[in-house]
């Protein structure tokens, strides 16, 4: 069955725990996932790992409907139904795919100010692979 | 330079169930004193609880994860039986490499535990900078009357060398054997007791009141000189009877209940217990923390809140703040979620 | 570089076949196409064989293409499966264009053939996965649907498209389907049906996603000097054009074009000499609804944002000033994800020679045709420009 390899999930848990991006030395641009060929200038390009802030807004979404999910996802799905994925994109300017957590429909929007938070994305094999999913920001806090 | 609490902070999840909803499942809700729990939603556990509650001890402390040197995590509900989750933490949180991790498992007494093993980490020399995150989600079967009060939550505290928000003075532990009270067996998902409520009643007060009086006689001190009490709140009704053993009035001990709101948070309800404190806490106020561990042992421990406090005040979400962000769910949602169905 | 011209065309119908292997639906539509050229061909003139099949369901994917020529009976020959997701077949296509054009042989064949209906429900959904970016969309719970649903999320918000527009085109390719006798769905829809169907990935919904199906198509091409050898109608590749997209919708800049399509497409008219306006007949490929409106804009058939307006103005349907997937498209035609590419060559030949069956759905004095086929969510997208 093709699914997503443990060593290959591993490799990119800078990215799925923590939001590594990898800034290339070469032309400055912010990879997220990391490449070894820059996705910009397109050089086989030195890196350096930056933190992002994990704070964005919904750049697109959709609500995946209970019956259709990908296999990684039925048990979830039975559990809680459907669920929103978006395309967030980060303060940085980089653009990552997520699931949205602990919404509101009206939540639900392009524009929308989103945060980055730990939690368990699928479990295969009794391994939890955990990673990260956006929030509704409701209220600013006070900058953390 | 002192070593000390530089920091703390807690995650309580959202969902929340109500004492009308176990009513209308099983015509009562054998938990006395709370209202309402929380409820860990699908994509959460004791670990993800454990990250976000991290991420704020870290910001409120001002220490950057890249220099902590210990990581310590505690809970009766990892989501592994064997596998480092303080390793994931680490991770998550952005740690380096070169720290000392450990799980403290198997006892509601771990967080406590778990604090003054950190704080002798630093003073040992071993390392400047120690988290310790106590997260916990404990599990029963739904048919039972003592999975009524078990509810969820996290408490983070960064431990080490600056200008501590709080010092711990002294501390006190006691270990006494006992048998059939609140348990777990290897290879069972469910907490267990043999249901003998005088027995399990009289072996927490006791233990309790054992750490805690040889803490009063170790620093000459009277329940009277602190201001806050943080004790064991199994449910509502259990710190009020400890206290009455001991001498404390309910004004020392009800500021750090939660267990009303939150219901039983395992090993982390003495930590939240004692966040909840210390976000009112002024500068020379002295708090008292038990906790209390199945099988059994107890930690007493003395903290005094130094000047520095009043310079984090609402820089992070405090715990009346995640108590107030919560969203009601009904009985079979409630049991989907915790995979009880 | 030597032209190409089509000499026959194959296609089974498409739908659930539950009584043939894919050896056989391949079998059928190969002789089909042999049976088409007029003149009469020796199945041994064959030279190249170029299939397109994207694996649904496992069964043979390893050395597919021996299976497939040994069960037609052309043993001994080249062979290629070609696997470019829902752009398979039209990359096998393309493939045999590139031999014939070279000059490395005289008669090729391309096709593609696809069995998504003997495996269980639950299972196909994930071989439908599979053409998505595993590593990201996929683990965060993303569908194919999904991917396609973004894409219209953002239309919707940067150009006011609206849902109604969206089944607009389930309606329209439900009303040529139904006079497709080789059409999955062969039954009209309203409007209505279509907004009050459920939900599959918000906005699309059931009447927004093409069916699974199972069908083979098959094309017969030669070099253009041989042409009338085999054939008195044969149809000219007048232009072809291929490209690649980022897999991952989120790493695009856009994603309310598809890029590859674009850029496919602006190969295929340099190479024919022709513009948008100049096409008489395209098929696109409208796996979701969405993917038609954003193809109007994507092949230059109105300026961006403008795909609504055109489905608003009739201008898509047979008989409007661009008539799209006469054929019924993915959308009611059914989409056999192998079979597809060459399923829309087949359609336009036809068109091209006036030779449907169904008059009602034959777009008159067709001759200029488009074909358009692309694989996933656009990572690969392949286009045909044909002349009679």
């Amino acid at each position: 069955m093709a699914h997503v390899s443990i060593p290959s999930y591993w490799k990119t848990l800078p990215q799925r725990y923590c939001l590594i991006g990898m800034q290339c030395k070469n032309c400055g641009t912010i990879n997220f996932p990391a490449r070894e060929i820059c996705i910009s200038c397109k050089q086989k390009s030195e890196f350096e790992p930056t933190k992002l802030s994990g704070r964005g807004k919904i750049y697109s979404y959709t609500v995946i409907a209970a019956g259709s999910a990908p296999p990684e996802f039925s048990e979830q799905e039975k559990l809680a139904g459907s669920f929103p994925v978006a395309i967030v994109e980060l303060e940085e300017g980089v653009r990552t795919v997520a699931q949205i957590t602990d919404y509101e429909p009206e939540d639900l929007k392009i524009g929308a100010e989103v945060e980055a938070v730990f939690r368990r994305i699928y479990e295969e094999d009794k391994v939890i692979r955990y990673g990260l999913k956006f929030r509704p920001v409701k209220e600013r806090k006070s900058p953390l | 330079m002192s070593i000390g609490i530089l920091g703390y902070g807690v995650y309580i999840p959202r969902y929340r169930i109500n004492r009308a909803e176990y009513i209308k499942a099983w015509g009562q809700f054998a938990a006395a004193g709370i209202e309402e729990k929380a409820v860990p939603g699908f994509d959460e556990d004791s670990v993800t609880m454990a990250v976000e509650a991290s991420l704020n001890a870290l910001n409120h402390a001002k220490v950057d994860s890249k220099k902590l040197n210990a990581i310590y995590f505690a809970s009766t509900s990892s989501p592994y039986c064997e596998k480092l989750v303080s390793s994931t933490i680490a991770m998550a949180l952005g740690a380096p490499p070169r720290v000392s991790v450990a799980d403290y498992t198997s006892s509601t007494m771990a967080a406590t535990s778990a604090l003054l093993l950190s704080l002798d980490f630093v003073a040992s020399g071993r390392g400047h900078f120690a988290l310790v995150v106590a997260s916990d989600c404990p599990y029963a079967d739904p048919s039972e009357f003592l999975e009524h009060p078990l509810g969820a939550g996290a408490a983070a505290f960064v431990v080490g060398e600056g200008t501590p928000i709080a010092t711990i003075e002294a501390s006190e532990c006691t270990a006494i054997e006992a048998l059939g009270e609140r348990f777990r067996k290897d290879g069972e998902k469910i907490i267990e007791t043999l249901g003998i409520p005088p027995y399990t009643q009289a072996v927490i007060v006791n233990t309790v009141t054992s750490s805690v009086k040889a803490l009063l006689d170790k620093t000459g001190r009277k329940p009277s000189d602190f201001n806050f009490v943080v004790l064991p709140q199994f449910d509502g009704g259990l710190p009020s009877g400890i206290a009455r053993k001991i001498g404390f009035e309910e004004t020392q001990f009800v500021p750090s209940m939660i267990v009303s709101q939150v219901g039983d948070a395992g090993a982390a309800s003495p930590l939240i217990g004692l966040a909840k404190v210390l976000d009112e806490a002024k500068p020379g106020h002295k708090v008292l923390v038990a906790s209390y561990g199945a099988g059994a042992g107890s930690d007493a421990v003395s903290v005094s809140i130094n000047e520095e406090i009043m310079k984090r005040k609402g820089t992070v979400p405090s715990v009346k703040d995640y108590l107030a962000k919560k969203k009601y769910i009904d009985y079979i949602y409630y049991l989907k979620i915790k995979k009880m169905i | 570089m030597q032209k190409v011209a089509i000499i026959g065309v194959g296609q089974t119908r498409f739908g659930d076949i539950i009584d043939k292997k894919a050896e056989e639906l391949f079998a059928e539509a190969f002789l089909e196409a042999v049976n088409d050229v007029d003149k009469g061909i020796d199945i041994s003139e064959i030279q190249e064989v170029y299939i397109g099949n994207s694996g649904v369901g496992g069964g043979q994917l390893g050395n597919f293409s021996s299976l497939m020529t040994d069960y037609i009976g052309l043993t001994g020959v080249s062979a290629l499966r070609i696997e470019n997701a829902c752009a398979s077949s039209g990359f096998a296509m393309r493939t045999a264009v590139l031999a014939v054009s070279s000059g490395v042989c005289d008669v090729a064949l391309a096709g593609g053939e696809e069995k998504m209906s003997d495996t269980p429900r639950k299972r196909v959904r994930y071989w439908l996965g599979i053409s998505g970016d595993m590593q990201w969309e996929r683990l965060s719970g993303m569908t194919f649907a999904g991917v396609y649903a973004l894409m219209a999320m953002r239309h919707m918000h940067e150009y006011g498209t609206k849902r109604e527009h969206l089944a607009m085109v389930s309606v329209k390719n439900h009303k040529n389907g139904a006079y497709n006798p080789k059409a999955h769905l062969q039954r009209e829809t309203t409007l209505e049906r279509a907004l009050a169907s459920p939900m599959v990935a918000y906005p699309l919904t059931l009447f927004d996603c093409c069916p699974i199906s199972d069908g083979a198509s098959a094309v017969i091409v030669c070099k253009a000097e041989l042409a009338k050898k085999y054939t008195d109608t044969p149809v000219y590749v007048a232009g072809h054009g291929a490209s690649t997209d980022r897999l991952s919708v989120f790493q695009r800049e856009d994603i309310t074009s598809i890029n590859s399509s674009v850029i496919a497409a602006k190969q295929a008219y340099k190479m024919a000499s022709v513009k948008p306006e100049d096409i008489d007949v395209a098929e696109v490929h409208d796996c979701f609804t969405i993917a038609e409106i954003i193809a109007y804009e994507d092949l230059g058939f109105c300026p961006k944002g403008k795909g609504g307006k055109l489905l608003e103005e009739g201008q898509a349907e047979i008989g409007g000033k661009i008539p799209v997937n006469p054929s019924g498209g993915l959308k009611s035609k059914g989409h056999p994800i192998g079979a597809t590419g060459t399923g829309q060559i087949y359609e336009i030949v036809n068109q091209l020679r006036g030779s449907v069956e169904k008059k009602s759905r034959q777009v008159s004095g067709a001759e200029i045709g488009l074909t358009h086929n692309t694989g996933g969510s656009g990572g690969t997208t392949a286009v045909h420009i044909l002349k009679r």
